[in-house]
């Protein structure tokens, strides 16, 4: 409760969930405000904003609609982002808690591994992942899940150093607990705060990869995706440029919604640092 | 020299990393659907089935995997990065003909990014909360939320398309057959908007670090001590502030050096820059696994490099690091 | 408007190779001097027109080396290297009389022998296409310098193989290939030719330069004193850089195809299929018949009407494009059959046609799901796997489209068959036995792409097809291929509904510019720059 009134204190971190509030709130709103395939031919291609009623973001390259688009696209921005950051905080948590936990050999080899992911740059790796596995929104999502959880990783890590060693851990140590039970209901509820909110950039980021994977073309090709738009818009950049402009908006507002909320998180979940 | 031997130390440590990547890679990519005989089928716009055969026999790709990925791992032991059947070269020429632009780019938004954000953090920190500081972190956030490749389309279409102020790609003008001087500016005015691009979520982080490591000094013992001894605001920010605040900044180079090179994959596409992010896409779409491991190679390489600069910097701003480890 | 209107555009790439167009610009006295520059833009491995087929190579390497014979104004073979030509009734010795007095750019004089090399270790085993069509050479006799005999195992018609040699005849001289391995020569990237003009750098990533060839065989040709190609592989870019008159002429549908239309209407530029005519390609729909439901012939004939292709073409397309009528070209004048079965777009008889065939629709409408392969070349080729994907949505079939690189798009569709529908393109490479009939011939092995890989086998149409390829007499060759595309418009095992060819962007100052059917790919001997 006290947390919460502190998020409340800041204006932009109310400002970044009511972004996120009104992403999701289109979203919703998808399905009731556009029925029809946001996919299907719609009228001629290319069509400015302003110029047909029907269409009040123009038509896209594939004479689809574009607001039908941002809208539905907005579920699936949402959507992958959170998925994504899912699983990547998983993996990360689970790594970064092993590995500090246990430290020695453990931590040396998985923090090997997570030092292998973070030397290749995350965005080849997944350029890679779909020339492998292909390009559905499945594998897109976790795709990005796993080029993404490193840094969590590190982070969980670090928590779980400083904090094995506290006086709370050892008391439970002395009382004959088992590593499970120290590693869950101990040590990971202490560590996890921080974790949360760094998972704010996780999101932001998964975001930003997806769309940048549909402007290359790589995404999948079947969903209504603010990238997708982009990159359709490249061709006829130089005339009708809307089509690229106004997507971006949408994922520009999305990710500062999503930072605007983590930043909020972070000042409230460590009050000695607000108001810095 | 213990900077040093710690540094070699942990060069040291990274190779085994680095051959776990290297093999892993290679074992990914076999997973793929099509080989590069494929991707140069389409190259060449067709072709029957006994002229394939012979390319794949021509280009060991016949051979078990096992076989190939043993064959690929020694030649790398004696430095030998292998040749590209798509370039119809060695790998390593390849890589060096697309290497100074990535680096160029890299350099460029680094030090675009240290300085803007450095300038705008300190601007920020000294008016805390009045209308310069919330103007800057506005826009530090705005910034960070840009989808980089977007940022690049937008500047394309304000200042190369409608303004014409700046060319819209490529890296220089060849054409005019520029020398010397001329052909660096050349260059440089066609790196503008690439840099901005890319630097810009990096900007955008180095502000907001800046910014708070400049507000945690201010209030340490050391700052307001240096104070009342009377010593002006701006020797107290030159000296002792930006000293240690530049240690986050520093450490961040070394950890985003990876981030970067993936980032220049996009911001190359978008500018047409002949670099090494558009040669580790291409090289993915036309399995041309040789020049892929080659630049994954050589890009942790650079990633290790860069860190070890970072050691060494480390070193020089805190004194207290080698002791401490 | 300035530029051609719609329509006339449509007929100049619909209509036969009429000559008129070619006439226009040849009262002008051509200009000595000037550098034309050419957007280049895809990087290539090699620039030697003997060893790869492809018009990325043709756009540097036609300049440089020469073919046995060239495409003249009126769409017929007419000689380059070769002088002239016979052949024996049997169709198994063919004998061409070499030009004289032409030297190769390092000096050497051409001969007899640089055919024969050429002909038996690249045409024959290295060159893509040329590999299909010299399947049964078995010698080059030279009598004497001057002279080169093919023999050949089978008859081979005279037509095919003068029509082969423009684009898969460019001769090698054989001193500098003979020691070594011609896959890694060094010419391959730096050409030796006969050409008019003569290499002089590759700057990857950046530039190629040629420059006149003063030795030419050619009296007074080439009228150009450089050819300077630029590597532009943005195509955004390389419009901005025509309006700027850094690059004067940008070859091939290399442009967005909102580019092409807008510098068409500028008056500066000519956007044209003019000078194309010899590369015409049709978008293809590829059936899997291991699906059962795209196995049945109605609901083939049902996709096929529940496309409105002329809609397609006007609104996305524009002027380059024109329905397609089987998988021979209308440009291809000698070969193209009138009256075959067509399919219009009806999407009540679509309907009709996928009840009838037992697939009524179910919840939400859809009657079943396919998976749509599009390949990862052309701007086209997206748009319109979008448009199969809006258009069958209508009649109850969900197309879920999956998007792979080239290799995995080969792979995928040639050779693991994991595909339903499959959509790219069919490129008509002069004679419909060179890269047409392959598309349809049951028994291609497994994983050779662009041919018959649906598991469709047709005996008539296998039939029809190994007829034509050796039958030596053209006009009973000519009503083979009609039989040939009535069959195939009936089994649409592919369709091939959309003929388009490439677009040529100009900047008006290039002069003869398109004058014959191939000229993108052509020397460009007697191309001039008019003053700016």
């Amino acid at each position: 409760m006290r947390a919460w009134r502190l998020y409340a204190r800041s204006p932009a971190a109310l400002l970044g969930a009511l972004l996120v509030l009104a992403v999701a709130a289109m979203g919703l709103a998808a399905p009731l405000l556009y029925p029809d395939d946001p996919l299907g031919l719609a009228g001629r291609p290319l069509q400015w904003p302003g110029d047909n009623p029907r269409f009040p973001l123009g038509t896209d390259p594939s004479g689809r609609d574009i607001a039908a688009q941002i809208f539905h696209g907005a579920r699936v921005s949402l959507l992958i982002g959170f998925a994504a950051t899912l699983i990547a905080v998983a993996i990360g948590i689970a790594v970064g808690a092993l590995a500090g936990f246990y430290g020695g050999a453990a931590d040396t080899a998985l923090m090997r591994v997570t030092e292998a992911f973070q030397t290749l740059p995350n965005f080849l790796l997944l350029l890679l992942l779909v020339a492998v596995f292909g390009s559905d929104l499945r594998t897109i999502t976790v795709g990005i899940g796993a080029v993404s959880w490193p840094p969590v990783a590190r982070l969980t890590r670090a928590e779980f150093l400083s904090l094995r060693t506290r006086e709370f851990t050892q008391a439970a140590r002395l009382q004959g607990l088992g590593d499970a039970h120290l590693i869950l209901r101990e040590v990971l509820p202490n560590a996890l705060p921080p974790v949360l909110v760094y998972a704010s950039v996780v999101m932001a980021v998964s975001i930003l990869l997806e769309s940048a994977l549909s402007f290359l073309q790589l995404s999948d090709p079947n969903v209504p995706s603010w990238g997708n738009l982009i990159g359709l818009g490249r061709n006829v950049l130089r005339t009708e440029w809307f089509v690229s402009a106004i997507p971006g908006v949408a994922i520009l507002l999305t990710i500062l919604g999503v930072s605007l909320v983590g930043q909020g998180l972070n000042d409230a979940l460590n009050p000695r640092l607000a108001g810095r | 020299m213990r900077v040093l031997l710690l540094a070699l130390r942990r060069l040291g440590a990274s190779i085994p990393t680095l051959l776990l990547i290297l093999a892993g890679l290679f074992l990914l990519l076999q997973l793929a659907p099509g080989d590069t005989v494929d991707a140069l089928m389409a190259q060449m716009g067709g072709g029957d089935a006994a002229l394939a055969a012979e390319l794949r026999r021509f280009y060991g790709l016949d051979l078990p995997v096992m076989a190939r990925l043993g064959d690929y791992l020694w030649r790398l032991v004696r430095l030998d990065l292998g040749f590209s059947a798509i370039y119809g070269k060695p790998v390593a020429t390849v890589i060096l003909e697309r290497l100074p632009a990535t680096l160029l780019l890299m350099t460029a938004s680094l030090s675009f990014a240290f300085a803007a954000g450095m300038a705008l953090g300190v601007l920020a920190a000294r008016r805390v909360n009045r209308w310069p500081d919330t103007l800057i972190s506005t826009l530090g956030l705005v910034f960070y939320a840009t989808p980089s490749f977007w940022f690049g389309l937008m500047a394309i279409v304000v200042f190369s398309v409608h303004l014409q102020w700046l060319p819209a790609g490529g890296f220089g003008d060849v054409a005019m057959g520029y020398t010397g001087w001329e052909a660096a500016l050349d260059i440089a005015w066609h790196l503008v908007l690439p840099t901005l691009t890319l630097g810009l979520i990096f900007l955008a982080i180095y502000l907001r670090i800046m910014r708070a490591s400049m507000l945690e000094v201010l209030s340490l013992d050391f700052v307001r001590t240096a104070r009342a001894k009377g010593l002006t605001e701006t020797r107290v920010v030159a000296r002792h502030v930006l000293r240690n605040a530049l240690l986050p900044m520093v450490t961040l180079i070394g950890l985003q050096a990876g981030t970067m090179l993936g980032g220049s994959v996009v911001v190359e596409s978008v500018f047409a820059l002949p670099g090494l992010g558009r040669l580790a896409y291409e090289s993915v779409v036309q399995r041309d696994l040789n020049t892929l491991l080659g630049i994954v190679f050589v890009s942790a390489l650079l990633v290790i490099a860069v860190n070890f600069v970072v050691d060494l910097l480390y070193a020089r701003l805190d004194p207290r690091i080698l002791s401490g480890r | 408007m300035s530029g051609p209107t719609r329509r006339e555009t449509l007929l100049i790439a619909g209509g036969a190779l009429a000559a008129a167009p070619f006439a226009a610009s040849a009262q002008e006295t051509p200009r000595r001097g000037g550098v034309l520059t050419v957007h280049f833009a895809t990087e290539q491995r090699i620039l030697n027109p003997s060893l790869q087929a492809s018009t990325g190579v043709y756009i540097v390497g036609g300049k440089i080396q020469e073919p046995m014979l060239d495409l003249g104004a009126d769409g017929n073979p007419t000689p380059c290297l070769a002088e002239s030509w016979e052949s024996t009734p049997d169709g198994k010795a063919i004998t061409f009389r070499l030009r004289r007095g032409v030297t190769w750019h390092d000096g050497k004089p051409f001969t007899s022998a640089d055919v024969q090399f050429t002909a038996m270790e690249m045409w024959k085993k290295i060159l893509n296409y040329g590999t299909a069509l010299q399947q049964f050479l078995t010698a080059v006799d030279t009598p004497d310098p001057h002279t080169a005999v093919f023999r050949y195992e089978r008859p081979m018609p005279l037509g095919l193989l003068l029509r082969g040699l423009t684009d898969l005849g460019y001769v090698s001289p054989k001193h500098v290939y003979e020691t070594g391995d011609i896959r890694q020569n060094p010419a391959n990237t730096a050409p030796v030719g006969t050409g008019p003009f003569r290499f002089v750098q590759y700057e990857r990533g950046q530039h190629i330069i040629a420059e006149r060839n003063a030795n030419y065989w050619r009296p007074n040709m080439p009228y150009l004193d450089r050819v300077v190609w630029r590597v532009v592989t943005d195509r955004a870019a390389a419009a901005a850089q025509m309006e700027a008159g850094q690059i004067l002429f940008s070859p091939y549908s290399s442009l967005t195809i909102a580019d092409m239309q807008r510098l068409g209407r500028d008056r500066r530029f000519e956007a044209t299929t003019r000078g194309n005519e010899g590369n015409a390609r049709t978008n293809t729909l590829e059936f899997n018949f291991r699906r059962p439901e795209l196995a049945d012939l109605r609901v083939r004939r049902a996709v096929a009407h529940a496309l409105n292709i002329p809609f397609f073409i006007e609104n996305f397309l524009g002027p380059f494009a024109k329905a397609g009528t089987g998988p021979i070209p209308s440009v291809a004048a000698d070969y193209y059959p009138e009256g075959t079965p067509q399919y219009g777009f009806d999407r009540a008889l679509a309907n009709r046609l996928l009840d009838e065939a037992g697939h009524p629709r179910g919840a939400g409408g859809t009657r079943f799901s396919v998976r749509l392969h599009p390949a990862p070349w052309g701007e086209d080729i997206s748009l319109f796997s979008t448009f199969i994907q809006q258009s069958l949505a209508e009649v109850g079939i969900r197309v879920e489209i999956v998007r792979l690189d080239a290799a995995g798009f080969l792979r995928t569709v040639y050779n693991d068959h994991a595909f339903d529908l499959a959509t790219g393109w069919h490129q008509y490479r002069s004679d419909p036995a060179v890269s047409t009939t392959v598309w349809y011939r049951s028994g291609s092995p497994r994983g050779a792409p662009w041919t018959n890989q649906w598991g469709w086998a047709d005996e008539t149409i296998d039939r029809i097809i190994d007829d034509a390829a050796t039958e030596v007499d053209p006009a009973k060759r000519k009503a083979l291929y009609a039989d040939f595309v009535r069959r195939a418009q009936e089994e649409l095992a592919p369709w091939m509904p959309i003929e388009q060819i490439f677009v040529s962007v100009f900047n008006r100052r290039v002069r003869n510019a398109g004058n014959n059917p191939r000229w993108a790919s052509s020397s460009w001997h007697d191309t001039w720059l008019a003053p700016a």
